[in-house]
């Protein structure tokens, strides 16, 4: 029973044997494999099925599922509740009618579990009864019951596991049961349960929410359970670990593309609270234990740091992220608290942040979130290059850094108005409304405001509804463009209309000037500030562009850069770089550098981020850094690792996500898979296990280690 | 003007985010120029004081843009780009055309406050335990470097020293932090047989920064059937339990790695794996020296 490190580092022992061997089993397929024995349930019996509306077809398919759905207990399992229908891996609603799933489901947010835990489902059920009776006989009263509706399921699910656990003699956990997740927690092993039960409720109905801030939650009930001795860390520990093992029900091992591991079950660690005070507690470093222990990365973890995050912190953050997967990202929160609060939210909320399905930044429980990628790059060779083909003659850089910027407003107003028209219509007296959306009422439930509004999470019933404009190939569009003025207007290498012509040949014939434009030139990424500060600048104007859409529907528009690993359906798009890339080239992901371009190592790479605006861009700009075992190993290796951290912390980063990986590794793995089924890596804001990734993905995840390393 | 503004140091190569160099993140500066010529050297283009021409062969694209050459040292024929090093005078003309970044000059004249200025770049990583290392090559055998540390210390910067430890360095003693300090072997002939140069000196120099306060790590390199005997392990303890400010031995397993830098200034490549320590050398040296490993 080995849990792999990427360097070979034993990782500790702390908890029980037994769980050990349940996580082991978890992370093998057993559970995942027995999810997908029932797929889903189906609608083809109900009488009237056909007839019903929308929305009663929604709320008759989430009843069937809380009705139907196998009941799941694991063999010693401390917390219960299990999401045992297979098609909810697939991101849609389990139950199907004539064969094709009903609805879809939703992701990116992270849900309101702080009410949950302290006050209860029942509170909901409340808000849910006052909205009913207020929005009766209005075009708001089908919402209201459904919500009613989705709790009655919810309670029926709950039943069904009481009976099922008191049958085999779980006692204690029929005794949680009976106060949560319904009444408050008032211990650390209620407020657990609390949050799996709603949770895995959440994920059986196809959803898949993050988790937020676990420690904020649950850390209260933890000091008080130890300081009344009722509970010891050891066995806080365990339960806590069963949560993680627990989420892991979904892997299946296999091959599946970008991997088996993301779920977006996000968690974010430590930071401030409302008020300003550290949140690290007990729960924060019992959080890092388990997942040092068990290398478990289907929670992709962000750890908040700010410039008083404590000494011991930031080593526990090194020493975790050091047995690499990637398991670990970090946030600079001084900058994205103020980024928020300049973007126009409160204080409050903004120090309550956490973040969707990977990284980008939101205010859990109250925000509805969807993001837009493009390729950036196209958008420069195909719109103001025009394929290099007729390309105008731009006489000097300036018209066409102008042209190009041009483009990019046109693009993000296309892309942002056609998302906000799918869910919004202008009324003739210039109001927005919502147009009526697919039912998602168990997400709404725990959204706030949604009950309150008797409207849905996708009809504007939340607090804040946010489309983010996400700029994909950043590095390769300022490369390109640097590449461009450097050779055309600087050094007047070549003519304009030569380059074009040149590229538009995918550098055929002209190895010595692609060579000239490969290495006589410094990239983003090596701290040179003349390609940085067209970096900075380019993401300033993208940013400004946001902030000057139209905003009067209500709608939301911060920018972010992203490419979650789209640089790989991307490459075969693309066309020759200035830079020296040949047609077809996987280029940067994320705010990274392009691979092969960075020479300075992992120090000047972050210095060239943080010389971004970052703060103009609220959801954020995520940094990949990998850095080879050898850098981070002995206790010279963990020093130097915490001094990555807190230089990108003073230097004002916004996230960075080091991954500690050895290509030979990767490679060994590739020939013997077998050997390496719970080796993870960072592939970009989630972790997957490598061996479940296919060939391409894997073969990319190889090629940015040899690049991308610092060392 | 003082005279510390005219000084230059001639550096080989300034290197970001080096873990090995010391304790913490730390810039490493070489310096070009060293007093010994160990067989083993891993830092071969480090060692004349002069500039020399680098060649990297696997980058070279046949372009023949380095053929301009006014002193004829680049030409090309069947075999493909061959150099006539005696002709080489440093100048660079063929740097600045080769494309492909296959020529590079190695011995680049600094002022101190230039490569300050470079070294401050990773400040904000350098906290309270990283800087910068100057190595080599020989620091010592460029007298500006006291110079270029003095600078250090006055912003702040911790400062490291590797050293072969040829030359005595009271004069630097106010502003360095710390002291890698090789002992390369401590059998006198085969120091001289294999660095060029007797150990005596080289002792001599480090007890007498010992008993100035100087604070040292030594750095023992270990080469297969040169120095893997038990009478060095006992000398090199010895030594390191004479010093007062002796914070740690390190142990430096011989790598073949030396070779294809060797290549780079058209010397041959005399790098021998047979050299490489065994496990149990290495764990012999360790034991022997338990109480600073």
């Amino acid at each position: 029973m080995k849990f792999a490190s990427v360097n070979g580092i034993e990782r500790p022992v702390r908890l029980s044997e037994k769980t050990r061997l349940f996580a082991y089993e978890s992370l093998g397929h057993k559970y995942g494999l027995d999810t997908k024995k029932t797929m889903f349930v189906t609608m083809d019996g109900t009488p009237g099925f056909d007839q019903l509306t929308n929305i009663e077809k929604y709320d008759a398919a989430i009843m069937k599922i809380a009705a139907e759905a196998p009941l799941r207990v694991c063999d010693g399992e401390l917390i219960s509740g299990a999401a045992t229908l297979g098609a909810a891996i697939s991101h849609v609603i389990p139950a199907y009618y004539k064969d094709a799933p009903v609805f879809m489901s939703l992701s990116h947010l992270t849900v309101d579990f702080e009410t949950v835990v302290k006050e209860g489902v029942n509170s909901i059920r409340k808000k849910a009864e006052d909205s009913y009776k207020k929005y009766k006989g209005t075009d708001r009263e089908a919402f209201a019951k459904s919500c009613l509706n989705c709790l009655d399921a919810f309670t029926l699910w709950h039943k069904r596991y009481i009976t099922a656990l008191k049958e085999k003699g779980y006692d204690k956990n029929v005794k949680n049961l009976l106060k949560v997740p319904f009444s408050p927690a008032e211990t650390f092993y209620e407020a657990v349960q609390s949050i799996w039960f709603t949770f895995a409720f959440l994920r059986l109905c196809g959803n898949w929410p993050g988790i937020g801030r676990i420690d904020k939650i649950l850390g209260p009930y933890l000091k008080k359970d130890l300081k009344d001795g009722s509970l010891t860390t050891e066995e806080a520990r365990e339960i806590l670990a069963h949560f993680f093992i627990k989420g892991c029900e979904w892997i299946c091992g296999g091959n599946y593309g970008s991997g088996d591991a993301q779920h977006y079950q996000n968690i974010v660690l430590a930071g401030v609270d409302e008020d300003g005070d550290e949140v690290e507690n007990e729960v924060t470093h019992l959080v890092l234990d388990i997942i040092e222990e068990l290398g478990i990365s289907d929670f992709p973890t962000t750890v908040r740091l700010n410039r008083n995050s404590g000494e011991k912190l930031i080593k526990r953050v090194a020493e975790v992220m050091r047995l690499g997967g990637g398991v670990l990202a970090v946030y600079n929160e001084d900058l994205i608290i103020e980024s928020l609060t300049d973007y126009g939210y409160k204080l409050k909320e903004a120090r309550n942040f956490a973040n969707d399905g990977c990284w980008e930044v939101q205010i859990p429980g109250k925000t509805n979130f969807s993001y837009i990628p493009y390729d950036f790059l196209q958008l420069l060779q195909k719109n103001t290059l025009k394929n290099y083909e007729m390309t105008p003659d731009f006489s000097d850089f300036e018209s066409l850094y102008q042209a190009y910027l041009k483009d990019v407003r046109g693009l993000v107003e296309g892309l942002l108005s056609s998302v906000l028209k799918n869910n919004m219509a202008e009324q003739k007296d210039g109001q927005w409304i919502w147009k009526p959306n697919i039912p998602c009422t168990v997400i709404s439930l725990f959204e706030q405001d949604c009950v309150g509004r008797g409207k849905s999470y996708l009809e504007g019933g939340t607090v804040y509804s946010v489309i983010s404009p996400h700029i994909g190939g950043l590095a390769d569009t300022v490369n390109s463009l640097y590449a461009i003025k450097k050779l055309v207007f600087d050094d007047k290498k070549v003519g304009f209309a030569e380059l074009m012509k040149i590229l538009s040949d995918n550098w055929e014939e002209n190895e010595v000037l692609r060579q000239y434009a490969k290495n006589k030139y410094t990239y983003y990424g090596n701290d040179s500030d003349e390609a940085d500060m067209l970096c900075r600048r380019f993401l300033s104007d993208f940013a400004d562009i946001c902030k000057s859409i139209d905003n009067r529907s209500g709608y939301m528009f911060p920018g972010g850069v992203s490419t979650f690993g789209r640089q790989l359906e991307w490459s075969p798009h693309r066309l020759a770089c200035a830079d020296g890339h040949r047609k077809g080239e996987v280029l940067a992901a994320n705010a990274s550098p392009t691979p092969g371009s960075d020479r300075e190592g992992a120090t000047a790479i972050i210095k060239s981020y943080c010389k971004n605006d970052l703060k103009k861009l609220p959801v954020g700009a995520a940094l990949d850094i990998r850095l080879l075992p050898s850098c981070t190993a002995g206790d010279e290796g963990l020093e130097a690792l915490e001094a990555l951290l807190k230089g990108f912390v003073l230097l004002g980063g916004f996230f960075m996500q080091p991954d500690v990986v050895d290509a030979g590794i990767l490679k060994e793995a590739q020939e013997k898979p077998e050997e390496y089924q719970n080796l993870s890596v960072r592939v970009s804001g989630w972790n997957a296990r490598f061996v479940t990734l296919n060939k391409e993905w894997q073969d990319m995840v190889i090629e940015q280690n040899e690049c991308g390393c610092g060392y | 003007m003082s005279a510390a503004a005219d000084i230059k140091l001639r550096v080989a190569e300034i290197q970001r985010f080096c873990m090995h160099d010391g304790p913490g993140i730390r810039t490493t500066v070489f310096l070009k120029g060293c007093p010994l010529r160990c067989f083993w050297c891993h830092n071969p283009e480090m060692r004349r004081q002069e500039k020399e021409l680098l060649y990297f062969k696997n980058r070279c694209i046949g372009c023949r843009l380095c053929e301009t050459c006014g002193n004829g040292v680049h030409s090309f024929d069947e075999s493909g780009h061959r150099l006539d090093r005696e002709k080489c005078k440093s100048c660079g003309e063929c740097e600045k055309n080769c494309p492909a970044s296959a020529l590079r000059i190695c011995g680049e004249d600094m002022t101190p406050s230039e490569i300050l200025k470079e070294i401050k770049k990773d400040a904000a990583f350098y906290g309270i335990s990283g800087g910068v290392t100057v190595s080599g090559g020989e620091p010592f055998m460029q007298s500006g470097v006291t110079e270029l540390l003095k600078l250090c210390k006055e912003q702040g910067i911790n400062t490291a020293v590797e050293t072969c430890g040829y030359y005595d360095v009271t004069a630097a003693l106010p502003y360095v932090d710390l002291f890698l300090w090789d002992i390369k072997d401590t059998d006198d002939e085969r120091h001289k047989k294999n660095t060029g140069v007797s150990n005596r000196r080289i002792i001599e120099n480090l007890l007498k920064a010992d008993r100035a306060g100087a604070k040292l790590r030594l750095r023992c390199i270990l080469v297969n059937g040169v120095n893997t005997d038990d009478e060095h392990y006992k000398n090199v303890f010895e030594i390191a339990s004479a010093l007062k400010g002796c914070v740690g031995v390190d142990v430096l397993p011989y790598h073949a790695y030396g070779g294809s830098k060797a290549e780079l200034i058209g010397a041959a490549d005399r790098q021998n794996k047979a050299l490489i320590p065994t496990d149990e050398q290495k764990e012999s040296f360790k034991k022997a020296l338990k109480r600073f490993i």
